[in-house]
Parts: structure tokens; sequence; C-alpha cells
């Protein structure tokens, strides 16, 4: 476990220094001046320019312009938004939470829906419910999610009322922030009204993590499928039908245990999809998230905003990536000692 | 003198070959096979197939519903949008620029991603161990959001959606061929026609291609239904095509303020993409299961 925590690490840094490289090099890239860009003071008078050049060590060699960058980065100062010149980590932490709720939920529902159709149409492989669940997945994935999102508040909240079409939560419950995720918070306040509260937010996600999990959803589809395939081939699967246990025994006791740990591998790959998915989504459902923010900022070109909120995006991805690894590692012994395993 | 053939010449067919005999024999995969033919045949005469200008209005004709409504034109077969725009002419003229440019877009990362991937799976070492964790970055990250920076930098515009997605893939490429290369040259075909002396280029080329090529296009197509549903999102989200240009996603966009009074302006663009998503797909799939099957015997 050691040595596979040490490979972790050094790959959690090697990446993080590729991402913090490709950040400071966007500032380059993008029009305009460069220190402009990191620092995001668009309105700079001459003095503070000079101060800006210095900070960021604009007169040295670009190692340690790189070096000045990433000291910033790790004190936690991501420069100033240019469209609004409030400081970009408040604005993050402001809006980070919310999309990590929204993709948190919708992966539970990716995965509570995904997996058992996943292995129902593994256990009647080559029957006629595995194709009607594989067709299913074939045409969720296809889908584009803005227009199933359209479809949605279309059929759901204009048409039938049910749902809430945009927003967090009704502008009537006042919540004060505390964690940034909103059922947290909710739970949290002193509010009268908190079970109100509380329902009012669940009906406002409910959309939106539908929509965002139907394209996950399908892809643990045929993942848990796969999985189940091959367990269900495998010689202890036999052994177990000649001890002559039932079909139900087989499966929950051996086959889905092993078929899960399976899973588990994947699901930081798929996190990854599914937060873009959740950007695009934000933006349909009006969800004061990340994604939407750093969708407006493109539009705005606010260089500096776009350039923290890719860093800090990919951070998550990446965290959410190394800690599905380290679940897999601590369920399945086979592969921490695996040498080839990355 | 000619000679009289007295054996019975045992033909085998190459892998292409013989994978496209059993995909032959998948209806399904036929089915989305001649749906993605048939887009491509549109994309190339949409110009000379479509009954009107795309983008050119008729202002007498403004928001006509579709032809099976009561109040729909027959001239106009799926109505017309804000400014009379025919919707049919508009769909087929998007055809071209989102299935014919995700199309070009996913060969030209192909084509650059095999040459990267098959120099890098000869390379060893602290340079290939290198690329190998760049990848797991680049890859890491979800083409959409990195095609979403991409544009952010070169600015919004249809031309710099297409480059920015074909950067995008490239990276995939070069993983799947880099790992379909180096497997292919651990088994003994390859090590039998190193021992006759021939180069790396030559194995590359004569033994090692025929032979990963269906998993080529099997990663093709599913970049191409990443790549349609990539271009549609930038469209769709204004960074990609611009105003009067028919993409499927912009027109989406574009019907959006009308959604509720004239709900096939938006409805009409999803489905297109849809259709457009799902023949790919099937295609893939229809490669895939030939690809096991041909395992299997």
């Amino acid at each position: 476990m050691l040595t596979f925590t040490l490979r972790r690490i050094s790959l959690f840094i090697f990446t993080m220094l590729v991402l913090t490289l490709l950040s400071f090099s966007l500032s380059f890239l993008f029009p305009g001046d460069t220190v402009i860009n990191h620092s995001g003071q668009i309105n700079a008078t001459a003095s503070e320019l000079v101060q800006l050049n210095k900070a960021y060590q604009m007169d040295k060699s670009i190692v340690d312009q790189y070096g000045a960058y990433l000291t910033h980065i790790l004190n936690g100062d991501f420069g100033q938004s240019m469209a609004s010149q409030s400081p970009i980590n408040n604005e993050i932490i402001e809006l980070l939470p919310a999309t990590i709720e929204l993709s948190l939920v919708a992966l539970l529902i990716a995965m509570v829906v995904g997996i058992p159709l996943g292995f129902i149409a593994a256990i009647n492989h080559n029957k006629a419910s595995d194709n009607v669940i594989l067709s299913l997945a074939m045409l969720g994935y296809s889908i584009p999610v803005f227009w199933l999102g359209l479809l949605a508040i279309l059929v759901f909240s204009i048409g039938l009322g049910w749902l809430p079409s945009a927003g967090q939560i009704s502008l009537l419950f006042e919540i004060e922030f505390v964690s940034g995720i909103q059922f947290i918070d909710i739970l949290l306040s002193d509010s009268p009204y908190k079970w109100q509260a509380f329902s009012n937010a669940s009906a406002h996600i409910i959309l939106p993590a539908c929509v965002i999990a139907l394209a996950p959803a399908t892809i643990f589809i045929r993942l848990s499928r796969a999985a189940m395939i091959e367990v269900l081939a495998a010689s202890y699967i036999r052994a177990a039908r000649a001890k002559g246990l039932s079909f139900q025994q087989i499966i929950f006791r051996h086959a889905i245990r092993n078929a899960l740990i399976k899973i588990i591998r994947h699901v930081g790959l798929q996190f990854a999809n599914l937060v873009t998915i959740a950007m695009v989504t934000e933006v349909i459902f009006s969800w004061p998230g990340i994604g939407r923010w750093l969708i407006e900022s493109i539009y705005q070109r606010d260089y500096t905003a776009i350039q923290s909120g890719l860093l800090v995006l990919s951070c998550f991805i990446f965290i959410i990536h190394i800690l599905t690894d380290f679940i897999y590692a601590a369920l399945n012994p086979l592969a921490r000692g695996n040498q080839h395993g990355s | 003198m000619a000679r009289e053939k007295i054996y019975l010449e045992e033909v085998f067919p190459s892998p292409f070959m013989q994978l496209w005999g059993i995909f032959r024999k998948t209806p399904v995969a036929m089915v989305g096979f001649c749906c993605f033919i048939f887009l491509i045949l549109l994309a190339i005469f949409a110009p000379i197939l479509s009954p009107y200008s795309p983008v050119d209005g008729n202002l007498e004709m403004i928001l006509l519903p579709p032809a099976w409504h009561t109040d729909g034109d027959v001239s106009y077969l799926l109505g017309t949008d804000e400014l009379g725009r025919d919707m049919l002419s508009r769909l087929m003229y998007g055809t071209s620029l989102t299935f014919g440019l995700s199309f070009i877009v996913v060969i030209f990362s192909l084509v650059i991603g095999v040459v990267i991937g098959s120099l890098s799976a000869l390379t060893r070492g602290i340079k290939s161990s290198f690329l190998n964790h760049f990848l797991d970055v680049v890859l890491s990250i979800p083409s959409l959001l990195l095609a979403i920076i991409i544009v952010a930098i070169l600015g919004p515009g249809i031309s710099n959606t297409v480059w920015a997605i074909a950067i995008v893939f490239i990276p995939q490429f070069i993983h799947i061929t880099r790992y379909a290369v180096k497997e292919e040259f651990r088994k003994d075909y390859v090590l039998a026609s190193r021992l006759d002396g021939a180069s790396n280029f030559r194995i590359l080329y004569y033994s090692v291609f025929p032979n990963i090529v269906e998993r080529l296009m099997s990663q093709a197509t599913l970049a191409q239904s990443a790549a349609i549903l990539d271009i549609a999102t930038l469209g769709f989200l204004g960074l990609g095509a611009q105003i009067p240009l028919p993409e499927w996603g912009a027109i989406l966009a574009n019907g959006l303020e009308r959604f509720y009074i004239a709900p096939w302006t938006v409805y009409l663009p999803g489905l297109a993409i849809l259709f457009a998503v799902v023949a790919t797909n099937l295609v893939g799939e229809g490669i895939r299961h030939a690809l096991k099957l041909r395992k299997e015997n």
C-alpha cells in the first residue's frame, strides 16, 4: 500500500505541475499583456504595473516567472476577474460547491440506475431484455445533453409544472453560506422553514441532475454489463454453482461484489465526462455553478477567470480520480501489488 | 504452356475483409451504415438538393409549422423559422457543417495521431514514460472542456471550433495507436519478419497496420460521435458557428427564444443531431461486435 500511495502522490504532483504549466502558458497564448492576464488588473496604473511585474518576476527568466506564478497559486491568489474586478478565489469558493453538489448527486443517480440495469442485462446475456437495455443505453448516450435539458424543461416544468426549471433554490429562502453545499447549509441553518427549504432545494436539483446523469448512466450500464459477464464466466462462479449454491446466492454473494470492484475503477474517468456535461447543463438550468461562470467568462473575454476556472475544475476532476483509485486499491488487494498498474 | 489449376487454392481474406464479412451480416449495423453513407452524401450534395437558400428568408412565410400540421404549407416541408428561412434547407446545409466537418476533423486527427502514436510506440525509456504520463493528464481532461478552452484562446467561430476539436482528439488516437502497436510488436509474427531482416518501419507498414486498422476505425467512430456532439454543443453555447450559419447546434440555440410558440425550430435540429450520432454509434457497435466475433473464431 505504501508504494501504491507513493506512486499516486508522484503522479498527483506531476499532474499538478503539468496543469499549472498549462494555465501559466495560457496567459501567453491569450491576447493581451501576459502580466495583466495573470493578475486580471486591466485598469492598473503605471506604478501598479511596475509592482505587478515585480510580483510576477516578469523581468527574469521564464522559469522564475513560472515559479512566481506557482507561488501565487499556492497562496490561493488567482488574481482578479477582468469583468467584475473581484478576487477570483472568492468567486470560485462560492461557485465550486454548487457544481460539486450537482455533479455528485448526478453521479449517484447514474450509478444507482446504471449499475443494476447493467447487471440485469448481463444476467440475461443475449436475451431480449439484454438487447432492449443495450439499445436504450445507446440511445441515451447519443442524445445531445442541451437538447435533452430543453425537452425536460418543456415537459416537466412548462407542460406538467411539476418541477422548477431554473436555479438552485427558491429566492424566498435565505440560507446562510457555510460550506456552499446547499443541502448541508440548509441542515445547519436554524431557520424555522428548514424542511420546506430542503424539499424546495431537492425539487430544484432533480431535473438538472437527471439530465446530467443520463449519459454517464448509459456508460455505467455498459461497464457493469461487461464486468458482470466477465465475472460470471470466471471459474469461481462455476465452483460456487458446483457446490450447489442457488442462483441468488451466487449473484448476491459472489458475482456482484467482484463486478462492483471492476466498475469502481472506472468511476474516476467517467466523472470527468460528467463534469463537462454538468457545465452545459448549468447554463441551461441557470445553476449558479463554476461551469456557467466559466462559459460566461468566455463570452466576456475574462482571460484570468478562464485560466483559473480551468485549473480549479481539472484539479477537482483529478482529485476525484485519485480518490477512486485509492478506494479501488483499498477494496481490491490485487491492485495494490501490481507493479505495472498505472 | 498454360498450366491448369489443379490445386484448389485456399483464399485467406485480409483481416479487414473478414471483418466486413461479419459486419455485413448484422442487420442493425448495416442500417446504421446506410444512414451514415446517406449523411455523407447529404453533406456533399446539400447545395444541389436543398430547395431554398439556408440564409435568405421569405418574410411572408414566418414561423410556418411543418407540413403535417394543419397550418403547414407543403412547399416548406419542415416549416420555417422566425425569418422565414426553410428549416429543411437549413438542416440539409447543417449536415455538411455538423456532420461533414466532424468527419473531416476525425480523419485529420486520426492521421496525425497514428503517425505520432506509432513513432512513440518505437521509443522506450524516459521519453516514453513522460509521454505516457502526459497523455494520461490530457486524456483526463474532458474533450469538450479542452475544446472550450482552445476556443477561448482562438476566439469563437466555426473554423476555430474545428481546429480545437481536431487538437482535442489527437491524444486519443496517439494513445490507442501506441497501445495497439506495442501489443502487436510483442507477437510472434512480428518477430518472424524481424528475423527476416525487416526494418521497424517495414514491419509497421506491412505487418502491424493491417492488423490494427479496425481498432482505429472503432475508435474513430467513437471520436466522431463525440465530435458531432462537441461541434453542436459549442454551436449551441454560441462559441462555435456564428449567427447565419445553419449549424445544427446554432439553429437550436436560435430557436430557443421561440421555444414555446415554435417548438419545431428546437426539436428538429435536436432530432438531426440524434440521428447522426445514433448512425455513427451503430456503425461503431457493428465494428466492435464484428471484431469480437472474429476474435472468438
